[in-house]
């Protein structure tokens, strides 16, 4: 580990002994302190409060390291300046599931997307399944700015596992609700005046050292720090091999200057001048390997001297077990930086620039910007940002582009040319669309001062976000002159290819489709989504891969709805493979299946899906999505036989269609919806104005015809109904009419003939419903138009859709989906416990060897348990399978024995 | 920022060096004995800037003082 790496690991023994034991320089193992950590933790939460260099850190390691074996520590510094919540939160994790290893797990990938409450649910639930006690020490806690991983952080400290304890240390009382806490006694507390050193606990601390100094030279040294951790510290490092001991303290007790300074200069003129150089030219990185301070100091050797630093205790700690990475302590670093900055003023920019060029050659941008910004060198800094925007935007991260934003000052950030093209796509992400526009207008205006190296780059960079930019206003129409500007092979198959880039290609092809998709335009759109998709996976860009499949769930005259659904649940699962599944590109995706199992009469997991939907977010900000998710929330409403809220819901409907310039390929069937809900409800005239301004010729095929012959049942005029959906009924093949709306008009006209008491047209027409509805189980349409009396009319065996009847009735019944869910509930019950402990790990991004892994059994293994698992839960991939297990609360914390609030 | 900031005067234990006073270039110091006095105009933004350098340097805070606008 890294501050006792000298002395080993081992058990505390149970009776502390009397006396300190020193652990080298500056430590000293403080058991009166190790005994107090041990009582305390018995409580939920311990908080340490106390100001830099009281030696709270220290203290933590040691007993961390020292601890009973009963328990295991779970130890988490928090990153400088941390505003990342998913960082922070990787960080726990990860802590967490080192202590429970004996080896050190494999490193995960992160994933791009992040749910901060779905994170700390599953935190709360590993914590839980730990075979012992779990400390979770979360050190510098005073470096987390994020408010909404604070937030979480409040969460988890309500719902803590009872098997589990925090520690929470920081410089100054965390700004956490510990209220309820403080009142049921479940808060410790330690401060300043606990962590000073006694004037006992100084005598040990020297004689550990090897000092020889007086009783009264140990008196005044404790005098003059008070018992300050890193004050008695530094005086060591100065004190060790010092000349004159005495000499040093009486000098120190003399001096009337600042106490930290004054040893921090001491200790620092103490050292050889190669170090005294490496230390300050380093101090400006936050974090720093051998070569990165060779580069900054301009000489080989600083991993050495680190190393040794380290082992002397002087305030220099190792960032991991390899002791390859090293960072100081935040009062030397500080310290040091500002007498950087004084001594050596000229050379701070240079530093900064060669931090960067280092920083760029591994890859990581953000921290070469950070260098690049402090460097004063702007443009170079916004050079870089607009060089990699197009990159992130097709891997699908602008949450970086908005984390780099971030590093530049206001000022530069506003008016920077080449900063505006990351701008519009962090603009446009959040669906502010006039930003976006402008910023991109002037990120073309600079594009012609641009260097011709560059110039290709940016331009297909602002290509592909003005295709977007078209593609989020519902400007379809655009979309495909846009495209077709680009490359004309692109609309017409005809023309061969033209040497458009690649990448370039793939997103003018994901637009396109997209376009074509909500101007329902479903043939063109499957062939340009199926070639973007092809082209994205061979070019290796998964992100722009999946943003072409998510939209390719569609039924349509080729695409029956079984392989829509089928089409939507693959990219459902390729988003699972990435750690995307809650993305916004996957929004399409999820939206459908909502519809098509709403379709069929799955209420209960088309609402999952709408959930999912809803929470990918794209809705809240992309008006073709939003049309797409408030439609299939109406329908199970109306399903649900809930017409107001589903009133509500295709007016919303309408109001994000009215936000698109083109016409979305729903507009006309929400009118229809929307007018029939109405006249449900018993508002004829507001249905008829919502009908207003429809063409006779369109009427038939959209669902218009029905929504007028639903008003006039309501009207009390069967007759003018039947007139009405005749033209329906009798539709030619070949004028489209989608098999919803043909199934709908006989089902009103079934109902209409009722009315007008002729019973066998009744049942013919509910017979003509059924068979149009059997292909792809269109079971909603029967429960829209109510149409229970109807099928009354259908006699005993005289149908030939007997199967389909009983699932139909037992909808409108209200029973559970037509599907198999009560055979899947009683085989769920069957789930044997070592399936069930694979299952919690579904919802993960853990992969099966990694599930393996925490599961200390073999790939096999999980492989068997999760077949047998989808077999139980009747589901068809990992999503469905955590579907159906949150729906039979498989996950449920009284499974899991979790208390949750 | 129409209104000027108000002036605050900022008492630590301990004569500050050259290095640590680095850090407060806004501030006219004052060292008295066993103590540094540091004055200057502060908006809060710059109060709070100059009190979180004060902890992170680890120096020891004995007063603030506001006084209003010379």
């Amino acid at each position: 580990m890294t501050i006792t790496a000298t002395t080993g690991h081992g058990e505390r023994p149970a009776q502390p002994a009397a006396a300190g034991v020193s652990l080298g320089a500056g430590l000293l193992r403080r058991d009166d302190l190790l005994a107090t950590l041990d009582r305390v933790t018995t409580r939920k939460v311990t908080v340490i409060s106390a100001p830099p260099g009281s030696g709270k850190t220290s203290l933590l390691r040691m007993w961390s390291d020292w601890s009973s074996m009963d328990h295991q520590v779970a130890f988490v510094s928090v990153a400088r300046d941390q505003q990342n919540a998913q960082e922070f939160w990787l960080a726990v994790q990860d802590a967490i599931r080192r202590s429970a290893a004996t080896t050190d797990s494999p490193s995960r990938t992160t994933p791009p997307s992040f749910d901060g409450d779905a994170m700390v649910d599953t935190i709360i639930s590993e914590l839980a399944e730990q075979a012992r006690v779990v400390v979770l020490i979360i050190d510098d806690l005073h470096e987390l700015r994020s408010t909404e991983a604070l937030n979480q952080l409040d969460q988890l400290l309500a719902s803590l596992p009872t098997s589990a304890h925090v520690v929470l240390s920081s410089r100054r009382d965390p700004p956490i609700r510990l209220h309820h806490l403080r009142l049921a006694d479940e808060v410790a507390e330690i401060r300043a005046d606990d962590l000073g050193f006694s004037e006992r606990e100084t005598r040990e601390l020297l004689a550990g050292s090897a000092i020889g100094l007086s009783d009264a030279g140990v008196s005044a040294l404790y005098q003059r720090t008070e018992g300050w951790a890193a004050g008695l510290r530094l005086a060591v490092i100065s004190l060790s091999g010092h000349p004159d001991p005495e000499r040093f303290v009486a000098e120190f007790s003399g001096t009337d200057r600042a106490i930290g300074e004054y040893l921090m200069a001491e200790m620092l003129e103490r050292q050889p001048i190669e170090v005294q150089s490496m230390l300050l030219r380093t101090s400006l990185v936050d974090r720093m390997n051998g070569d990165l301070a060779d580069l900054l100091v301009g000489r080989s050797g600083s991993e050495r001297m680190l190393l040794a630093l380290e082992e002397a205790n002087a305030f220099v700690v190792s960032l991991d077990a390899q002791r390859t990475w090293f960072r100081y302590h935040h009062l030397l670093a500080d310290f040091l930086r500002l007498e950087l900055r004084r001594t050596l003023a000229d050379e701070v920019p240079d530093l900064h620039r060669r931090a960067a060029r280092w920083f760029t050659d591994r890859g990581d941008v953000i921290e070469a910007v950070r260098h690049l910004v402090a460097a004063g060198d702007w443009p170079d800094a916004a050079r870089l940002v607009a060089d990699h925007s197009f990159r992130w935007v097709l891997d699908g991260q602008v949450g970086t582009i908005r984390t780099v934003l971030q590093a530049f000052p206001e000022g530069a950030s506003a008016d920077h040319p080449d900063l505006a093209l990351a701008h519009a796509a962090a603009e446009l992400n959040q669906g502010r669309l006039e930003e976006a526009a402008t910023q991109l207008t002037l990120a073309e205006a600079h594009l012609q001062s641009a260097p011709s190296t560059r110039h290709q780059r940016l331009t297909v960079a602002i290509a592909s976000l003005r295709l977007a930019l078209a593609r989020r206003s519902g400007q379809f129409s655009e979309v495909i002159e846009q495209v077709e500007l680009l490359d004309a092979s692109m609309a017409d198959p005809s023309t061969e290819p033209t040497a458009m880039g690649s990448e370039l290609r793939a997103v003018a092809l994901l637009n396109l489709g997209i376009v074509e998709t909500w101007s329902g335009r479903f043939d063109d759109a499957d062939r340009h989504l199926t070639e973007g998709a092809a082209l994205a996976q061979a070019i290796g860009r998964p992100y722009l891969e999946l943003g072409c499949r998510a939209h390719q769930g569609f039924p349509s005259r080729l695409v029956s709805l079984a392989d829509a659904r089928e089409r939507a649940h693959q990219a459902v699962a390729l988003a699972e493979r990435h750690g995307w599944d809650d993305r916004p590109m996957l929004a399409p995706a999820l939206g459908t299946l909502a519809n098509l199992t709403i379709w069929a009469g799955e209420f209960d997991e088309g609402e999952q899906w709408l959930r999912r939907a809803w929470e990918a977010g794209e809705a809240h900000i992309d008006p073709a999505v939003a049309v797409l998710v408030h439609t299939a929330t109406g329908m199970l409403n109306s399903g649900r036989g809930q017409n107001q809220l589903a009133l509500g819901d295709f007016e919303a409907a309408a109001q994000a269609q009215s936000r698109l310039s083109g016409v979305h390929v729903f507009a006309a069937g929400i009118t229809a919806w929307r007018a029939a809900t109405q006249a449900r409800l018993g508002m004829p005239d507001e249905a008829r104005a919502s009908l207003a301004g429809f063409s006779a010729e369109r009427e038939r095929t959209t669902g218009i015809s029905n929504a007028r012959a639903v008003i006039s049942l309501a009207e009390g005029d069967p007759t003018a109904a039947l007139d009405v959906l005749r033209e329906v009924q009798n539709a030619a093949p070949a004028d489209g009419c989608p098999p919803y709306v043909l199934e709908e008009a006989h089902l009103l006209s079934g109902i209409a003939h009722l009315r007008l008491g002729d019973r066998n047209a009744a049942a013919a027409a509910a017979e003509a419903a059924l068979a149009t509805a059997e292909p792809d189980r269109l079971i909603l349409p029967f429960v829209m138009t109510d149409a229970a009396e109807l099928l009354d009319t259908i006699p005993r065996h005289a149908t030939a859709h007997g199967a389909l009847l009983a699932d139909i009735r037992d909808v409108l019944r209200g029973a559970p989906a037509p599907s198999t869910d009560r055979e899947r509930l009683s085989r769920a019950e069957e789930l044997s416990p070592s399936e069930l402990r694979v299952l919690r790990y579904l919802p993960t991004n853990l992969t099966r060897p990694q599930i393996a892994q925490e599961l200390s059994v073999s790939v096999n293994t999980v492989n068997t348990h999760i077949r047998n698992i989808y077999t139980k839960l009747a589901a068809r991939d990992r999503s469905t399978a955590v579907q159906r297990a949150r729906e039979l609360r498989l996950l449920s914390a009284g499974r899991l024995g979790i208390s949750r609030h | 920022m129409a209104t000027p900031p108000d002036l605050y005067t900022i008492r630590i234990g301990g004569r500050l060096g050259v290095t640590t006073l680095s850090a407060f270039p806004t501030m006219a110091c004052d060292l008295r004995r066993g103590e540094t006095v540091l004055t200057g105009p502060l908006d809060r933004s710059a109060l709070f800037g100059v009190l979180a350098q004060i902890e992170a340097l680890g120096l020891e805070l004995l007063e603030v003082r506001q006084s209003k606008a010379r």
